[in-house]
C-alpha cells in the first residue's frame, strides 16, 4: 500500500481506534493546533494526543456565532464551533484540553473551553511573545505545571526514561518531516505540497508509531521516484494557519501552475526543523525546542526572526515568487504583511502576493483571479 | 494681544495669563496640528454641545488634555526624548521614567490626539485616514488608536518618538504596529511582555510566575530605555511616581463616590477624559489633571448637595464599559435614552484594585504587576467581566451596557460570555454593543441609538413594573 492511502486508511478507523484505547483506560488529550504542546509530555504518560486542526468550512463560523464576535481570526472561531457544536468527533472524544495560550485569537478558544464547557476539563498555559532567558523560564513554569498535570490526570508519572523514549519517537518523525521538506530544495520538482501537507497534518491525529512507518516509507519511495514533470514558478507559501480542510489556496496556486515548494505556517503545520535534546534536564531541552529554537510565529515581538527566516527559505528552494495567506483579524500577519514586501524585494528581488480568508466561497473568484494573475506575472 | 484661539482656550480651562505665557508655543503647536482660525466656530460649539462647560472642572480637565498635547507636538522642538506607549498601559514604567528625567516626555499620542483633536476640535478624520493608507487599512478590525498615532506621525503632527514602550501584555495589535513603526521609522522598542494564560475563574487569584514574568519584564524595559534614552533611572523614581498615581486614585475615588449620588451629578461624557489621563499621560496631562480633579470635586459635592444632575432623579442607572475617547455623542447616548451612567469599566479599572495586595516584591517592576494583575484588565477577560460584577451593588444599578470594542481583541473576548455571565450573576439586564471608541464613523451615535433606546425603555418599563411611578 502506497504511504499516503496508508495514512488514510489509517485515519478512517482513528477514532474507533481512540474509543477502544479510551475504554482500555487511556486518556486522550486534545490540543490546537499552534506547535507550542509538548506531545512528548502526553504520551510519556500513556496518554494519546490528537490536535485540534479542522477549519475552512465557513458553516462552522456560524456556530461559533453564538459564542464570540465575529472579529477574530477565523481558524480560532472554526475552533469554537466545532468545540461547541459537537459536530467532530475529534473535538469531543478528547478528556482534557491543553491550550497554550499566545495570543487574543487563542484566548477566544481557551475562554469558550473554561466558561461554555466545564464539564470538559481544561489546562492553560502561557506562550511569552519575546524570547529571553526569562521567556524561555516562562515557558518552562508552564510545561512544568503541565507535566504535574497531566501526571494527576492519568495517574502516570513521567519519568526521565519514559519522557526520554517519547521524545526520541517525536525527534524520528520531525526528523523525517525534515528530510522530506529539505529534498525540495532540488532545482527539480519532486513533491506536491499537498502531499507534504497531507502528511504533516495527518501527523497531528495519527498514531505516532503509525506515523513513523509511513514517514519512513514515504521517504524512501521519494528517493527513488522521478522528478514531476512541471515547469511552473515555484512558490514559499506562508502564514499564520494552514489548516486540515483549508487546502482553497494551495489548490488555487497548483491549479493555475504554481509550484509551492515550501510551506511556512505558524498553526495547522508541525514544525519540524529543530530536534530535542536528550541531555540534561529533559523539560528544559522540551523548552529550548519547543520555545527558543523554532522560528517564532508573527505574533512575536519582534517578528523579525520569522522575516529572516522567510528570506532564507525563498534563497534555499529558490522560490520565484512568495504567497501569503492571512486569516481575516489576524492582524500580526496583516500588519507584517505591509512592510515584508519591501524587505524581501530588497533582498531576494523577489515579488510578493497577499489573500486574505475567512473560509468563505465567495472568495474564491477574486482570489482566482489575483492568484492567475500572479503566476503570469511570476512566468514573464 | 488676543488671537483666533484665545475664547477655545479659555472654554478649555485656560487662564489668561496661561494663554500669554504659552502663546509662541500654542501657534507653533497649533499651526504644525493644521488648526486655524476657520476651526474655532466649530470647536466652540463641538465643546459647549458635548460638554457641562458650566463646571469650571470639566472645562479644565479638556484643558489638561490640550496642555498634554502641545507638549507633545513640541517635545523634539524642544530638545525631549520621547517615549510613546500604547494605550491601555501599564503606567508605572512611563512614570518611572518621567520622574527620573525632566528631558523625557513619556505619552500615549494616539489618545492624546483623540481628546483634543477628536473631542476638542472633531479634526480626527483625516489623521485616521493617514494611519489607514500607511499599514493600518479599514476593514480589517484593526486598532482605531494606532491609525490616529501612525496617522499622526505621517502627517508631521506629532514626532517621532525616540523610545516605543510596547504593551505587549495586552494587545497584539499595538506590539506589532510597534514593528511597524520601527520599519517605517527605525524606531527601537523596549517590550513589557506578558500572557494573559489565567485559567477561567482563576481571578482574583493568579499565579506568581504571571506577576515574576510581567515584572522582570518591566525592569528589562526600565533597563532597555536608560540605555536608549542615555538616562539614569533614580533611586527614588518609583516612590516619587506612586505619588502622583495616589494622588490621582484618591481623587478618582472621590469623583466616583459623589456618583453614587441620585441623581448622578454630572455626565459620565465629562468624566469619559479621566478614563484615559493616567493611562496616557505621565507630564502635565496628568499634573494639571489631578489638581482640575479637586476642582470638579468640589463643583460635584455643590451640585449633589442640590440634588442638581445629569439626569432626572430615579432614573434607571447603568454600568457601561467606557466613554467614547473622540466623539462625546456616542458617550451621551444612554443618557439621552433616560439612563443614568454612574461607573464605568475603566474608571473602575483607574481606581485600583478590589483586592488588597498581599506581597511584597523587591523590585519595582514586580510591585507594579502585582498591582496590574490585581486590578484585573490585564488579567483576562473573567477578571475584567468580575468587575463589571463589582459594579452592581455599588452603584446599585440597574443593567449593564456592555459596549465592546469590535477591532480591539482583548476586549472583543469578551464580547458575548460578558452578557451572559453577568445576566446570571447579577439579575440585571445586560445590552451587548459593538462599537468603536475611538472613530465614530462607522460607529455612529445615531446607528446606535436604536438598541439603546429600546434597552432604556425596557428597563424603564422594569421600574414601572416594580411599582416606580416616577420613571418617565
Amino acid at each position: 500500500m502506497k504511504p499516503l492511502d496508508k495514512l488514510n486508511t489509517h485515519l478512517a478507523s482513528r477514532l474507533t481506534d481512540l474509543q477502544k484505547a479510551k475504554e482500555q483506560g487511556r486518556k486522550v488529550i486534545g490540543y490546537p493546533a499552534g506547535g507550542y504542546f509538548p506531545e512528548e509530555l502526553a504520551l510519556a504518560c500513556d496518554a494519546i494526543p490528537i490536535s485540534f486542526i479542522q477549519a475552512g468550512n465557513n458553516t462552522v463560523l456560524q456556530d461559533a456565532g453564538s459564542y464570540i464576535c465575529r472579529f477574530f481570526d477565523p481558524f480560532w472561531r472554526s475552533q469554537v464551533g466545532y468545540l461547541t457544536s459537537g459536530n467532530d468527533a475529534y473535538y469531543t472524544i478528547a478528556d482534557l484540553l491543553v491550550i497554550p495560550i499566545t495570543d487574543n485569537h487563542v484566548r477566544v478558544f481557551s475562554n469558550t473551553a473554561g466558561y461554555y464547557t466545564p464539564e470538559r476539563e481544561s489546562f492553560v498555559f502561557g506562550v511569552p511573545h519575546v524570547k529571553d532567558d526569562i521567556a524561555r523560564d516562562y515557558y518552562l513554569q508552564g510545561i512544568n505545571r503541565l507535566k504535574r498535570k497531566l501526571e494527576e490526570f492519568t495517574g502516570v508519572e513521567i519519568t526521565d526514561a519514559r519522557l526520554r523514549q517519547s521524545i526520541e519517537l517525536c525527534n524520528r518523525e520531525r526528523e523525517l518531516l525534515r528530510e522530506i521538506s529539505m529534498m525540495r530544495k532540488s532545482p527539480e520538482y519532486i513533491l506536491a505540497s499537498r502531499d507534504f501537507v497531507a502528511l504533516n497534518h495527518g501527523s497531528f491525529l495519527a498514531d505516532k508509531a503509525v506515523m513513523v512507518e509511513i514517514l519512513e516509507s514515504f521517504l524512501n519511495e521519494l528517493k527513488q521516484s522521478s522528478p514531476l514533470p512541471t515547469d511552473g514558478p515555484r512558490i514559499l507559501f506562508t502564514g499564520s494557519t494552514l489548516a486540515r480542510g483549508d487546502s482553497k489556496v494551495t489548490e488555487l496556486i497548483e491549479d493555475t501552475g504554481g509550484l509551492i515548494v515550501m510551506e511556512e505556517f505558524a498553526e495547522g503545520i508541525r514544525p519540524y526543523w529543530n530536534k530535542v535534546g536528550l541531555d540534561g534536564d529533559l523539560l528544559a531541552n522540551l523548552a529550548d525546542t519547543y520555545f527558543m529554537d523554532r522560528v517564532c510565529p508573527g505574533w512575536f515581538r519582534p517578528g523579525t526572526e520569522r522575516l529572516d527566516f522567510l528570506i532564507t527559505l525563498a534563497k534555499d528552494y529558490h522560490a520565484a515568487g512568495v504567497v501569503w495567506y492571512q486569516l481575516l483579524y489576524r492582524e500580526s500577519y496583516k500588519v507584517e504583511s505591509y512592510f515584508f514586501p519591501d524587505r524581501l524585494k530588497k533582498e531576494t528581488g523577489l515579488p510578493m502576493l497577499t489573500v486574505e480568508s475567512e473560509y468563505d466561497a465567495m472568495e474564491t473568484g477574486p482570489m482566482k483571479t489575483r492568484i492567475e494573475t500572479f503566476m503570469e506575472t511570476l512566468r514573464r | 494681544m488676543a488671537d483666533y484661539y484665545d475664547e477655545i482656550l479659555r472654554l478649555c480651562g485656560f487662564e489668561d495669563e496661561e494663554i500669554e505665557q504659552e502663546r509662541p508655543r500654542i501657534e507653533k503647536s497649533f499651526e504644525r496640528l493644521g488648526i486655524g482660525p476657520e476651526d474655532m466656530d466649530t470647536a466652540d460649539s463641538w465643546v459647549r454641545h458635548n460638554h457641562d462647560v458650566a463646571l469650571k472642572g470639566v472645562r479644565k480637565l479638556l484643558g489638561a488634555w490640550l496642555k498634554e498635547l502641545i507638549d507633545v507636538v513640541l517635545a523634539k522642538d524642544e530638545g525631549k526624548k520621547i517615549v510613546y506607549f500604547g494605550f491601555p498601559a501599564i503606567p508605572g514604567p512611563g512614570l518611572i521614567l518621567s520622574v527620573s528625567s525632566k528631558d523625557v516626555l513619556v505619552t500615549a499620542p494616539d489618545m492624546v490626539l483623540d481628546h483634543t483633536m477628536g473631542q476638542i476640535f472633531n479634526k480626527l478624520i483625516p489623521i485616521l485616514e493617514a494611519g489607514e493608507s500607511h499599514g493600518l487599512p479599514p476593514g480589517h478590525a484593526l486598532c482605531s488608536l494606532w491609525q490616529a498615532k501612525i496617522g499622526g506621525i505621517v502627517k508631521g503632527m506629532i514626532p517621532v518618538p525616540d523610545l516605543a514602550l510596547a504593551s505587549s501584555y495586552f494587545c497584539d495589535m499595538g506590539s506589532k504596529a510597534d514593528d511597524l513603526v520601527t520599519a517605517l521609522y527605525g524606531v527601537p522598542v523596549a517590550y513589557i511582555d506578558g500572557v494573559m494564560d489565567s485559567h477561567w475563574g482563576e481571578y482574583p487569584e493568579y499565579l506568581p510566575e504571571r506577576v515574576h514574568y510581567l515584572g522582570a519584564q518591566i525592569n528589562q524595559a526600565l533597563k532597555k530605555a536608560e540605555q536608549v534614552l542615555d538616562i539614569e533611572i533614580v533611586p527614588d523614581a518609583w516612590e516619587k511616581a506612586q505619588k502622583g498615581g495616589q494622588a490621582f486614585v484618591t481623587n478618582l475615588l472621590k469623583l466616583l463616590d459623589l456618583m453614587k449620588a441620585d441623581p448622578v451629578p454630572v455626565s459620565i461624557a465629562d468624566l469619559e477624559p479621566l478614563e484615559a489621563l493616567p493611562g496616557s499621560s505621565t507630564g502635565r496631562g496628568i499634573r494639571e489633571g489631578i489638581k482640575t480633579m479637586d476642582i470638579l470635586i468640589h463643583e460635584l459635592e455643590e451640585r449633589v448637595k442640590a440634588g442638581i444632575g445629569a439626569t432626572q432623579k430615579g432614573v434607571p442607572r447603568v454600568m457601561i464599559a467606557n466613554g467614547h475617547c473622540s466623539d462625546p455623542r456616542v458617550t451621551h447616548l444612554a443618557e439621552e435614552a433616560g439612563l443614568a451612567v454612574p461607573l464605568t469599566f475603566i474608571l473602575s479599572w483607574n481606581g485600583g484594585p478590589p483586592i488588597k495586595l498581599k506581597r511584597t516584591y523587591a523590585t519595582p517592576g514586580e510591585t507594579i504587576a502585582d498591582y496590574e494583575l490585581a486590578a484585573g484588565l490585564f488579567n483576562g477577560t473573567d477578571a475584567q467581566i468580575k468587575r463589571f460584577e463589582m459594579g452592581a451593588d455599588v452603584m446599585k444599578l440597574d443593567g449593564f451596557i456592555l459596549n465592546y470594542l469590535y477591532n480591539c481583541r482583548p476586549a472583543a473576548t469578551a464580547s458575548h460570555n460578558q452578557k451572559k455571565y453577568l445576566e446570571e450573576k447579577t439579575g440585571l439586564p445586560v445590552l451587548s454593543l459593538e462599537v468603536d471608541a475611538f472613530d465614530s464613523r462607522a460607529y455612529s451615535a445615531d446607528s446606535l441609538r436604536t438598541k439603546v433606546e429600546t434597552f432604556a425603555e425596557m428597563l424603564k418599563e422594569k421600574r414601572r413594573q416594580q411599582g416606580d411611578e416616577k420613571v418617565i
